[in-house]
């Protein structure tokens, strides 16, 4: 019982503190000289040192000795998306309208809720935990099951995706390994230890254990996406020379600086 | 104080503060924004939209973007180490085909946007590289784009275009760094021939 109240007055003081949190505008037009005051938080392209004739730092920075396997992997993702996805997802966008699909997107954005806000406090983004939750708590009455998202649209709350591989780079693991897996794309061996968190930590898994339906619902959630983001892997495809390798590095810069980004709300909070 | 006293102090006082801004050249920022207004203007003409004003209208946009960014030094980038290895004419050579691509592709790739908005957020100098944060807003998805520059001759050119931790000469880097490794530099003007070729097919289809 005294658990349950203790549970309760957290649950809230998180919500409260969530919903307090508005994203700070961002003064336009306001050019930072003072170089690196303040910018800890965002990783720095400027020494980004492409300019340096030291060989060494020209050295790739990722780790795939599984090359080949990864390449036959890319190839029948590749065969996959022209013959099944690609074709199942021009039927579905014909039947289901895009404000249609953008509710789906919303509902498993939704549903998925509770795994970003326990990746959020691991990472120690308390305050971006409780945007979470509040956005939760906003889209599952008001937004109807989380249809709608009238939380960011009506109360400016921005959502705050962060998954368990995320975590784990936050907490200093590293990469590991590349790997491109068949269907679910690339990753490397941290990531997809996160994944396989993640999907157990999805209350999708609790509410039914049947594997159909987890397989399902993970199927019906990638076609959505696909459908909401359809020129993404062909144009990726059509503006590079190397598919794989514009992909792994498309994959290792992208997750890097998702990793990066520390709470900028919270620092803004602390100044004030 | 006296009134005269004032004045000539509120004199020196605007005379210094106009000197910094007399003697430098134009921000980073001030001189991007010319640049991606122009080139918007274009994309938004109405009498140069559509395929059969593709020529006329890259044309006009290439010459207002070798002005605004640095197409010889994103060749030399974009080749590493293999860039000292080629003689002069093959430098040449290179730097036509890579900036024949970057047309192709990322100007390729802004022409099937259509009016998107650029709003500039910040700008940061470190010496002589300078990042510009602006965000694009298509169809009410916000886009955060960083142009990487640097300062040649007082002047800011763009020399990597960063989308979400996403470096756009990187990419190519490695892209090249892997044909290099298998097919040598030869490889790489044949691979980067057949691209090129594959987007001029493309518009008779």
């Amino acid at each position: 019982m005294r658990y349950g109240i203790l549970f309760l007055a957290g649950f809230f003081l998180l919500a409260s503190w969530g919903c307090a949190q508005r994203q700070p505008v961002i003064t336009a037009n306001a050019p930072s000289l003072e170089a690196d005051q303040g910018q800890e938080n965002e990783f720095d392209l400027l020494s980004d040192d492409f300019f340096s004739d030291d060989p060494s730092a020209h050295e790739p920075v990722y780790y795939d000795p599984l090359e080949p396997m990864n390449r036959v992997f890319f190839e029948f993702n590749d065969k996959l998306y022209f013959w099944v996805l690609k074709p199942v997802n021009t039927v579905y966008s014909a039947i289901l309208p895009l404000d249609f699909r953008y509710c789906i997107g919303n509902f498993f954005t939704n549903l998925s809720a509770p795994v970003r806000m326990v990746n959020n406090l691991l990472q120690g983004k308390f305050s971006d935990a409780g945007i979470v939750l509040s956005r939760f708590l906003i889209n599952s009455t008001l937004g109807v099951y989380g249809l709608g998202d009238p939380a960011l649209v009506d109360f400016g709350l921005e959502a705050k995706p962060e998954d368990f591989g995320q975590t784990l780079g936050v907490w200093g693991v590293g990469e590991g390994v590349y790997l491109c897996w068949p269907i679910i794309g690339p990753s490397n061996a941290r990531d997809s230890l996160g994944f396989a968190v993640d999907v157990y930590s999805h209350p999708v898994v609790y509410v039914n254990d049947d594997m159909m339906v987890s397989t399902a619902y993970y199927s019906e959630n990638k076609i959505n996406l696909l459908s909401l983001n359809p020129e993404a892997y062909e144009d990726l495809k059509k503006y590079s020379l190397d598919p794989y390798v514009s992909m792994r590095q498309v994959y290792l810069d992208y997750r890097r600086n998702k990793i990066r980004d520390k709470e900028v709300t919270q620092n803004v909070v602390d100044e004030l | 104080m006296s009134v005269k006293r004032f004045f000539i102090i509120t004199f020196c006082f605007f005379l210094c503060s106009g000197l910094p801004v007399a003697l430098a050249s134009l921000g980073p920022a001030d001189e991007l924004k010319p640049t991606l207004n122009k080139i918007i203007d274009i994309l938004s003409d109405s009498n140069l939209a559509g395929k059969e004003h593709k020529e006329e209208r890259r044309a006009k946009i290439m010459a207002i973007a070798v002005k605004g960014f640095d197409f010889p030094e994103m060749a030399k980038l974009v080749l590493g180490t293999t860039w000292n290895n080629i003689d002069q004419q093959q430098q040449n050579h290179f730097e036509e085909l890579f900036t024949k691509l970057l047309e192709n592709t990322y100007i390729g790739k802004l022409e099937s946007y259509s009016g998107q908005e650029v709003k500039f957020e910040e700008e940061r100098i470190k010496g002589d590289k300078a990042k510009v944060s602006t965000v694009i807003d298509n169809n009410g998805i916000a886009i955060p784009v960083h142009y990487v520059m640097l300062q040649k001759e007082s002047s800011w050119k763009v020399y990597d275009i960063n989308i979400e931790g996403v470096s756009l000469v990187r990419n190519f880097r490695e892209q090249f760094k892997s044909i290099l490794r298998k097919e040598q530099f030869a490889g790489l003007v044949k691979v980067l021939e057949e691209k090129n070729a594959s987007f001029s097919t493309e518009d008779i289809e």
